[in-house]
């Protein structure tokens, strides 16, 4: 499974949303994601892949595409080092 | 009041009042490990000024929200050291709602991270300090007893905390562990004076008879305290540290009546 299948599955998980119907284009808002659920979906990625997220930096997601961008260089990150 | 050769545990210890107590407990001899989270930069930067000190640190990353990573953290602590003498149950969450929007989400969120977190590192912190005996200092807040708008479920799960506080101060007094709790009002943290900036906490400096805001260091000046010999009769309680707003309110009431006159 990809990064960003993973990262799909665990956002459709914790937001109660049809995985099928989450796109690059979604917005936490647009799934009804209460701030809760912003950081829950945070915390299940940065276990599921073992890297942290800022919170400067999840503050500049401005969609799912850029939340899936931003873990998928973290982890290119990590495997490099 | 020297902890020197002491091993201490602070939870959310890398930010804020943790950090202060991380700090204050290393400037007493006190070996320190900074539990942290989500903020691995903040927790290497305390550990780093504790160093400074001349006494141990290290960090360990663990959710206390989550059972499984606080096994995993206590596991490496009595692997790596095989003993505890403080554990300070600090780490907090919360959803500010008001009651009738508060979900079972928020209410298992905020109660496992604030409450059961105390219990779980607790049970752990015990076997690790039996047959040497030990401290345990949680902390709480003035939500516990008084009622803030969107506060309710951090305060109800702190005031679960005071509760848990002494019934571990009673179970655990035979095997020499002390157990209390210090809770503070606001107190002058940088979330504070973001909320405070974007108008949704008001600066109570002008209502603290104190004269000022209550700020992390006077939380670990207390909670130091109860991890010496010196407090060793204090036993199940919340000590505040509000510089005298809870006790004062009804006269600080008149005085900002005066104040709009």
């Amino acid at each position: 499974m990809t990064v960003e299948e993973q990262i799909r599955e665990i956002v459709a998980r914790i937001t109660h949303v049809d995985k099928s119907i989450i796109t690059r284009e979604s917005t936490f808002k647009g799934m009804k994601a209460d701030s809760l659920d912003v950081v829950q979906a945070l915390v299940a990625v940065e276990e599921a892949f073992d890297v942290e997220i800022p919170d400067e930096e999840a503050q500049k997601f401005q969609n799912f595409g850029d939340f899936v961008s931003y873990v998928e260089n973290r982890v290119a990150q990590k495997e490099k080092v | 009041m020297s902890l020197e050769g002491k091993l201490a545990l602070v939870t959310g210890g890398g930010r804020g009042i943790g950090k202060a107590i991380a700090l204050k407990l290393a400037s007493q001899g006190a070996d320190v490990i900074v539990n942290f989270f989500r903020h691995r930069d903040a927790a290497q930067e305390a550990a780093n000024d504790i160093e400074a000190m001349g006494v141990k640190a290290e960090i360990v990353r663990a959710n206390v929200g989550d059972p499984t990573k606080i096994d995993e953290m206590f596991d490496m602590i009595g692997n790596k050291f095989r003993r505890l003498d403080i554990l300070i149950s600090n780490a907090a969450s919360g959803v500010g709602r008001p009651v009738m929007d508060i979900d079972l989400k928020a209410w298992e969120w905020t109660m496992n991270i604030n409450t059961r977190a105390l219990l779980l590192c607790t049970q752990r912190a015990a076997r690790l300090m039996d047959g040497r005996g030990g401290k345990v200092v949680s902390i709480s807040s003035l939500g516990s007893f008084l009622a803030w708008p969107t506060y309710a479920v951090v305060g109800v799960s702190k005031a679960a905390l005071e509760a848990l506080t002494r019934y571990l101060a009673i179970e655990l007094a035979p095997q020499g562990i002390c157990v209390n709790a210090v809770a503070a009002s606001a107190v002058e943290t940088e979330a504070l004076k973001f909320y405070i900036k974007e108008g949704l906490v008001k600066d109570s400096h002008h209502i603290t008879p104190a004269g000022r805001m209550v700020i992390p260091e006077d939380v670990a000046n207390v909670v130091a305290f109860l991890c010496s010999e010196e407090a060793f009769m204090i036993r199940g309680q919340t000590i505040i540290v509000d510089g005298g707003t809870s006790v004062g309110l009804l006269a600080l009431a008149g005085r900002e009546d005066d104040e709009h006159d």
